[in-house]
């Protein structure tokens, strides 16, 4: 139960069933990975934004919905993440398990057809998409963009990002920029379409009940003998020379502060693993060093966070604060941080990481978006340890490997983004 | 103990449901082949309490004071429950709502221990003037949070419009001034007043069995004699209080709630008239719709927009939401397909559509363990027992949805709440 079966197709394609009965639900996701560009970024969100609006059989908005709606609320969406310096486009597609289906119809065969059909035989009209379509979407990806800035936390991490990696591919936006998006043709839009179904690198998954051999077939059938290889590689920066720093202000009543730290990047599972309980024990859980000392011993703030993004080889520290109180809470933090770079660190502290992290993997097991989140977070990775695997690694790391990746850490940018 | 099974042969699930000689309430749901598990236990109280009679004494508490016992029943004197749990590697965390407080860890092994500390947390109030003065800088800090997100403030404002004397228009966390007046007496009126095991409910799914949750509620509980604290709650007008607020934050894209006020009546609604409801707004307003394709088609709504139903202690209402670039102009829309609605009612063919939908969306939400656990609980402070939906849906008609319209979406009664930005970006054309 629960365990990956991986088939490979071709160079660069492959097809992963994790078979799993114990769900009403069942998740199909069609990934294709190619490296992050402004402009093919900016096109490739749009392009999947545009293709599960409609299809052949279903041409509008309203009469794909219907019939979603008809298959017991399947949900059929885009989902667009960065996964190092590449850009990872999921195509989506959940819905109730057959077993539950009122009318004894197959849900998942039928919404693995509609998938297969948005993704292989979109709606164009002498080759080119709907133009009201690409309009609407384009206008809804803008506000998407827009209303980044709408969630404080997220923007100022967004903001420390890219000043940050201004000279990395990875400052790029998932869905691109602004200008690009709006300067996106017809024609480009339909390039895009063809570049990701040529070249882009394939990773299908199918979680949950039900036979996968139909998906399987048109699959094969469309990507058999047509090998792709993923070029280019993430960018990892392991020297700074100098602390970037810059503050935003804003009419908020809380100022935000994110510190953006190089670490290590890590090559194995083991890594990996270590890494991430690295950022459990500074600031992961509620007995961590951020957690206990910023907060709770200074009440400085109500949430202070670190989060490790293993595919880049970065950690990133943020705080809600008052905004007198930033530069305390920046001392504060870099305190914590050198305390672990020089050894403080207790077995209680290692412990304690350990057991919450093999929690959220083995956790993770219990739900078919979480799996599938997991491995598509790991899509750059020749072999990823399943969450299983990572919560027995988590158990066997030692104090010196997190000690050893501690040491690796280096401040890059502090970023605050300052109220009135 | 009386142990009550509970089945449903449709989902092919079932539950227990146990009155422990404690006096709590305890729910249990095992899930074969999960490895996590989730427990809940909440009581009735939440920010709406506010002003209550206990043993004859009337009280009354400052704004965000549920929120605030919250945070600090996570101490004791032998130190604080997040330590504790540390130890068993449990994820835990609490929220506060306008009706209840609940408290909740997910784990996937030494889940009695972890069970034992929750218990331990409920049962183990101390305050004191120094812990109760250094969650103020914390809680202040929470507070400003929500103060700068759109999302939050839009709602609340719209509880502030549409309601004017329950206490469901203030903030759940209060304000900076109100938390300030909060002293360890005003925590422990508060905490002997509901915190009592018959007004609380605990709930499990996942990787457990009955015999295990019962081992641990019997060796940790002791019995609470059966109280009774009378809430308060003023008289609400049926009327809205104002039929529209507006916030200037700063945002690039304006958001709305555009709410239909309801009669408070006396309690939580019914199974089959929440149901109804439910299937009457996937009709009206889901993606499948005519009211959302227009809304669409005229660049007024993204995929943000949501239809929803709320009812709790003295108030019901329906709101619309989302992010649009002209609000009022969306909230017109909304407005006008209402009085339609009213008009003609839902059709034979959008309530079958909405319905397989509102059917799949009920069965999928038995595939985790937290999301059991907290219908389960909720279940019990609404009175709703979690499998009369899926018992009901077969058998409703489209003129029980229609029937249940009468009385709700009322064209007249409705408030507008707005969030635009600050450079007055929203630019609204009036129709």
């Amino acid at each position: 139960m629960s365990d990956l079966v991986r088939k490979q197709i071709c160079e660069g394609v492959t097809f992963d069933t994790i078979q799993d009965n114990r769900f009403k639900a069942g998740r199909l996701n069609i990934k294709l990975i190619t490296p992050l560009s402004r402009k093919t970024a900016a096109e490739n969100a749009l392009l999947a934004c545009v293709l599960t609006r409609s299809c052949k059989k279903y041409p509008d908005f309203t009469s794909l919905y219907r019939r979603l709606n008809e298959l017991y609320g399947a949900a059929l969406f885009p989902a667009i993440r960065k996964v190092g310096d590449f850009q990872v486009i999921s195509l989506l597609a959940s819905g109730l398990d057959d077993r539950y289906a009122l009318k004894g119809e197959s849900v998942s065969s039928e919404l693995a057809e509609l998938l297969c059909s948005i993704l292989f035989e979109p709606k164009l009209v002498n080759g080119c998409f709907d133009e009201e379509d690409v309009e609407q979407e384009r206008r809804q990806i803008l506000e998407q963009i827009d209303s980044e800035f709408n969630d404080k936390r997220g923007f100022a991490i967004k903001r420390c990002i890219e000043i940050m990696c201004r000279d990395e591919l990875y400052s790029v936006n998932r869905y691109g920029g602004r200008e690009e998006v709006l300067a996106i043709t017809q024609d480009d839009l339909v390039s895009a379409w063809k570049r990701l179904l040529d070249n882009a690198a394939v990773s299908v998954m199918k979680l949950g009940g039900g036979d996968p051999q139909g998906v399987y077939e048109k699959m094969e059938s469309r990507f058999a003998g047509k090998p792709r290889r993923i070029k280019g590689a993430t960018a990892i920066v392991s020297n700074v020379s100098e602390v970037k720093r810059a503050a935003e202000t804003d009419e908020i009543s809380q100022s935000k502060l994110v510190m953006g730290y190089r670490c290590k990047y890590p090559e194995s599972n083991r890594e990996c693993v270590a890494n991430s309980l690295m950022s459990v024990i500074l600031g992961g859980a509620p007995t961590s060093k951020l957690f206990l000392n910023v907060r709770e011993k200074q009440s400085l703030c109500y949430y202070c966070a670190s989060m490790a993004d293993n595919e880049k080889g970065i950690l990133l520290i943020d705080s809600g604060v008052e905004t007198d109180k930033i530069e305390k809470t920046e001392k504060a933090v870099t305190e914590q941080v050198e305390l672990l770079k020089s050894g403080d660190l207790t077995d209680d502290e290692l412990i304690h990481a350990k057991l919450l992290l093999k929690n959220a993997y083995i956790s993770s097991l219990d739900s078919l978006g979480a799996m599938d989140s997991y491995y598509a977070a790991r899509a750059l990775r020749e072999s990823p340890a399943s969450p299983q695997e990572s919560a027995e690694i988590a158990e066997s790391i030692t104090r010196n490997e997190i000690l050893e990746l501690a040491s690796c850490i280096k401040l890059d940018t502090v970023f605050s983004l300052v109220g009135n | 103990m009386g142990l009550t099974e509970i089945t449903n042969e449709r989902l092919g699930e079932k539950y227990y449901s146990v009155k422990h000689s404690s006096g709590l309430r305890i729910l249990i749901c095992p899930k074969e082949g999960f490895r996590s598990a989730y427990a809940v236990i909440g009581t009735r109280f939440g920010s709406i309490n506010s002003s209550f009679i206990n043993n004859g004494r009337k009280i009354t508490v400052p704004d965000g004071t549920a929120h605030y016992l919250e945070h600090k029943l996570f101490e004791s004197e032998e130190g604080d429950a997040f330590s504790q749990y540390a130890r068993t590697g449990a994820s835990a965390n609490a929220y506060t709502s306008f009706d209840v407080t609940c408290y909740l860890f997910s784990c996937t092994e030494r889940f009695d221990e972890s069970l034992g500390i929750l218990f331990d947390l409920v049962r183990s109030p101390y305050f004191t003037p120094e812990t109760v003065a250094k969650e103020q800088g914390i809680i202040g800090q929470e507070i400003k949070m929500y103060d700068d997100s759109p999302e939050w403030r839009v709602n609340i404002n719209l509880m502030q419009a549409m309601y004017s004397e329950h206490s469901i228009n203030k903030d759940i966390a209060g304000t900076v001034e109100t938390i300030a007046q909060i002293t360890p007496e005003i925590l422990y009126d508060c905490y002997n007043s509901y915190y009592n095991l018959n007004n609380m409910v605990l709930c499990v799914a996942g990787n457990i069995t009955p015999e295990q949750v019962l081992a641990v509620a019997d060796s940790k509980l002791t019995k609470d004699e059966p109280s009774v604290t009378e809430s308060l709650m003023p008289e609400e007008p049926y009327k809205v209080k104002q039929d529209y607020i507006e916030q200037t934050l700063p945002v690039a894209v304006p958001l709305f709630s555009l709410g239909y006020k309801e009669d408070g009546g006396s309690g939580y609604v019914t199974s089959k008239e929440s149901l109804c409801t439910a299937i009457l707004l996937e009709a009206f307003a889901g993606e499948g719709s005519e009211l959302y394709r227009e809304l669409l088609d005229k660049k007024l709504i993204n995929s943000s927009f949501a239809a929803e139903y709320i009812d709790g202690t003295g108030y019901r209402y329906i709101s619309f939401s989302g992010e649009s670039r002209e609000p009022k102009l969306a909230a017109e829309i909304i407005k006008k397909a209402v009085v339609e609605l009213h008009e003609k009612g839902i059709s034979e063919e959008d309530f079958e559509n909405a319905r397989n939908c509102t059917y799949g969306r009920i069965a999928r939400s038995w595939d985790s363990p937290s999301a059991i656990a907290t219908d389960l609980i909720n279940s019990q402070f609404t009175g709703r027992e979690i499998f009369e939906p899926i018992n009901l849906i077969s058998g409703l008609t489209v003129n029980d949805v229609n029937e249940r319209l009468r009385s709700e979406l009322d064209p007249e009664n409705f408030c507008l709440s707005v969030i635009k930005g600050i450079e007055a970006a929203v630019e609204d054309k009036s129709i």
